[in-house]
């Protein structure tokens, strides 16, 4: 029981960490609070289903253009929302606004468009692993592999090259950076897609495990931020540990009390942390007052 | 005329939300999305202060003040210093906290069957205010009131602090005042003053439920506040006139009910870009947040 | 003859640490003694100037005496206006220090542009009564009594350090936005005369402005002294300025001071020449 409860936690702790590493890529380097997050994690799971099963076109190339159509979404947004914005050195909570705005019009125009009851992608359950008493069911191992996978992929890029370097100085000097001029704003757009291309990703995953509804993007984009928190600001391992802490904590809550508790779960952690190590786990002392 | 009269009623509703938020969000720069929580809180105490303890208006009224005040001070006192997002991060979590309790402690609160049969406030003792005209009245004075105490607090010394703060929080520091002290009351006056909005709206509809105070309650009142604008009395006003208003013209256009109302959100989204762009502070503010 | 001092800092030692990362993207934390094992006295009743360098610590150590930056080590004590009590300024919250009687004029305009310039007198009144909330909506004839008191002090103040026909006056009613730089940086100054301040602290009170403009601003300063006897401790790089108005003054470079004295004498000294005004 606990095992299995531990192994749950784990996989749906892989999605919270890719999906939290998709914020931070943005909060690290820019400071925008995207909000509008929630708005493009679910535009994949909607448009792969449209291209599926209204169009017709088959699976792969569905998951093509949605992954696509949704980085395209993600640019967008910081095209018309943010960049404006800053432009004209907009104070931040004026464009956390905005982004309130687009994640707004978003969830809507999808609602619109597609109903607001839950949708289902797969149905089946079939194929699952069973490895001494532990059942890992195949969404769940298609969602443990590609998160690790992104995840990865991400740190190395992080780690690896230029683009790395990059980040971490915007993250740490975001004047510099804009007296280097347009490149930063082509690296700025870069952020924007990854971070895209990770909420494309993870809605896919977890809407392929349990349906899709116009308004979970929030609860996710929840999850995330308190990931980031708890993790520490400023660094990309802590939303990766933070995402993983969250998912086992939820899934211990769901097992030993009731689903219905996550959310007072996953706050009153973010609070306990807001309070105590507001820098969070990884997060270098800072003043936060 | 009914409709009319309904419709004054929720918009008096919503100018006590947006008034008493403007005092947080236009004069000292604390956005919250826990307002939501506040006004669910405040119309629970009043469901207390009727139902359970039989209490009349007035005696229910500053009881769900002060319980909520004290629910407010709770929060403020631990997150107040936290800056600008962190700060927002925390009344979102109380916001979703206060949702879920609410919904889920269902021996406390009857959870998702709501409370019904809220009796109509007995003013003195004796008159009722049952009908809609009485209703009508009813709110057009409180929210009436509300304006004049915030117009009041805005104008005296404190409100001058208080601009100070919002401009200038060094400063005001530097000149000797505890400006966290001040962020706290503010939180905490805010707080109080939503009571009222619960109140209207639990004992006007007659029945509450949480699924009235959710995360989407308090973005649509923070909404409310920054299209009308803030920093001063019209904001807030034209806010809340608008955003109830605004749903019953697309009525107008006959379209099905599940459509209309993604439109409206989608037209309250497009208004919110739009004016922080063209127009942070608002159709009707004097000031933008910061 | 030395008067007694106001305050008095010992051994006083502030340091950052500081990210860097260098060209191979390699983070390592340094650590940056801005201030260290300071020593200085102000004298009580004078104007004490602090001269140096840019980032030698100047406004830095402004800050850690007004409370706003904490300070890693040393002490800071400062008289109380009665004569032999002495208090710590380290840890003190700085909303404590006009309590005590410490008031501070930023280096860049801190008043507030959106009120006007009468709020701006009113806002700083030593009295604080009516800041609660609601007190003085229950007690108007009070409150009314005060705000015209407090609209009386501001217009004595004006008159005093400008004279009868002061544009300040004239103009309360208007947003201190609509006021030119240097009435900006005068009306901060106006402001520091509505609290009852016995030390404060100005940082660099005439930059940016006009020379006609920074007579004025001495003469203010001055006035604080004469008339008000508050004692100044400012920072200030113009050097005949400094000779004019001060009494003391004090070089600070990488976060000591290392030459105190009479004006004349510091800016005279051959490591100050050298150092600092490159001479």
């Amino acid at each position: 029981m606990l095992q299995q409860l531990l192994v749950n936690g784990f996989i749906l702790g892989s999605v919270y960490s890719m999906m939290a590493l998709g914020f931070a890529l943005i909060y690290n380097t820019t400071h925008i609070f995207h909000i509008a997050y929630a708005g493009v994690y679910i535009v994949s799971p909607y448009l792969f289903m449209a291209c599926v099963a209204m169009v017709g076109l088959n699976p792969v190339l569905s998951f093509v253009i949605a992954l696509l159509l949704s980085v395209i979404v993600s640019l967008s947004i910081e095209r018309i929302a943010y960049y404006p914005l800053e432009k004209r050195r907009s104070p931040s909570t004026v464009i956390m606004i905005s982004s309130l705005a687009c994640m707004t019009i978003i969830i809507n125009v999808i609602a619109m468009i597609f109903g607001n009851e839950t949708k289902i992608i797969n149905s089946s359950i079939s194929g699952s692993l069973v490895i001494n008493d532990l059942i890992i069911t195949r969404p769940q191992y298609i969602q443990l592999s590609v998160s690790l996978f992104i995840i990865a992929g991400i740190i190395a890029l992080i780690n690896r090259t230029g683009i790395g370097i990059a980040t971490r100085a915007l993250s740490n000097n975001k004047l510099l950076c804009q007296v280097m001029g347009l490149k930063v704003y082509r690296f700025r757009l870069l952020l924007f897609a990854l971070s895209g291309f990770i909420a494309a990703v993870g809605g896919l995953l977890i809407a392929y495990d349990v349906g899709i509804d116009p308004y979970v993007g929030m609860s996710m984009l929840l999850v995330s931020i308190v990931a980031v928190i708890i993790g520490g600001v400023g660094n990309f391992y802590g939303p990766i540990l933070g995402g993983f802490i969250l998912g086992i904590l939820q899934a211990l809550t769901i097992g030993f009390f009731s689903s219905r508790w996550q959310n007072v779960v996953t706050f009153a952690l973010l609070i306990i942390f807001l309070l105590l190590r507001p820098q969070g786990l990884l997060g270098e002392k800072q003043r936060m007052a | 005329m009914n409709y009319v009269m309904h419709l004054v009623v929720m918009i008096n509703i919503y100018i006590v939300l947006t008034t008493s938020s403007n005092l947080l969000v236009g004069m000292t720069n604390l956005l919250s999305l826990g307002q939501a929580a506040f006004y669910g809180l405040g119309a629970y105490f009043v469901v207390l202060g009727l139902v359970v303890l039989h209490l009349p208006f007035l005696p229910t009224l500053l009881l769900a003040m002060l319980l909520n005040a004290g629910f407010g001070l709770l929060l403020a006192l631990p997150s107040i210093r936290l800056k600008g997002d962190y700060f927002v991060f925390a009344t979102l979590g109380f916001q979703l906290i206060t949702y879920t309790i609410l919904y889920n402690w269902v021996s406390l609160t009857r959870g998702p069957y709501g409370v019904p049969g809220i009796p109509a406030p007995k003013l003195l003792g004796v008159l009722e205010i049952s009908g809609l005209v009485q209703y009508c009245i009813l709110s057009l004075v409180l929210a009436f009131l509300v304006i004049l105490v915030f117009n009041r607090l805005i104008k005296s010394p404190f409100g001058r602090v208080l601009k100070g703060i919002r401009e200038d929080e060094l400063s005001v520091l530097s000149l000797g005042r505890n400006v966290t002290m001040y962020k706290i009351e503010v939180f905490v006056i805010t707080c109080a003053f939503i009571t009222i909005s619960g109140f209207l709206y639990a004992t006007y509809v007659t029945y509450i439920d949480p699924t009235s105070f959710t995360l989407d309650e308090s973005i649509f009142i923070l909404s409310a506040l920054l299209i009308g604008g803030t920093g001063n009395l019209k904001g807030p006003i034209v806010g809340a006139v608008f955003v109830v208003l605004l749903p019953e013209v697309i009525r107008f256009l006959g379209l099905p009910e599940g459509i209309a109302a993604n439109l409206r959100q989608i037209i309250y989204g497009f208004f919110l870009l739009v004016l922080m762009y063209f127009r942070p502070q608002g159709i009707a503010g004097n000031y933008q947040v910061k | 003859m030395m008067n007694e001092d106001i305050l008095q800092i010992q051994d006083l030692s502030k340091a950052y640490s500081r990210q860097v990362v260098n060209i191979d993207g390699v983070e390592t934390n340094e650590r940056y003694n801005i201030i260290f094992d300071l020593d200085l006295d102000i004298p009580q009743n004078t104007i004490t100037a602090l001269i140096g360098g840019n980032g030698a610590g100047k406004t830095t150590l402004f800050n850690i005496i007004s409370g706003i930056t904490e300070a890693d080590s040393g002490s800071i004590m400062y008289c109380t206006k009665n004569q032999n009590s002495w208090i710590s300024l380290l840890n003190q919250p700085p909303h404590r220090m006009k309590k005590i009687g410490i008031g501070r004029l930023f280096q860049d305009n801190h008043i507030f542009l959106q009120m006007s310039v009468l709020e701006n007198m009113m806002i700083a009144d030593s009295n604080e009564w009516g800041e609660m909330p609601f007190v003085s909506l229950f007690n108007r004839k009070k409150n009314r009594e005060i705000e015209q008191f407090r609209m009386k002090k501001a217009k004595d103040t004006f008159e005093l350090l400008f004279g009868r026909d002061n544009p300040f006056w004239q103009k309360r009613d208007d947003l201190a936005s609509t006021l030119s730089y240097g009435q900006q940086r005068l009306l901060g100054l106006a402001r520091l005369l509505m609290g009852k301040y016995r030390l404060v602290l100005l940082d660099e009170p005439t930059s940016g402005v006009n020379p006609m403009l920074a007579n004025t601003i001495c003469s203010v300063i001055k006035k604080m002294v004469d008339e008000e006897g508050i004692t100044v401790f400012l920072i200030e790089h113009n050097m005949k300025i400094v000779e004019e108005i001060a009494d003391y003054c004090s070089f600070m470079s990488h976060g000591k001071i290392t030459a105190f004295g009479y004006p004349r004498d510091v800016i005279g000294d051959e490591t100050v020449r050298k150092t600092y005004l490159g001479m």
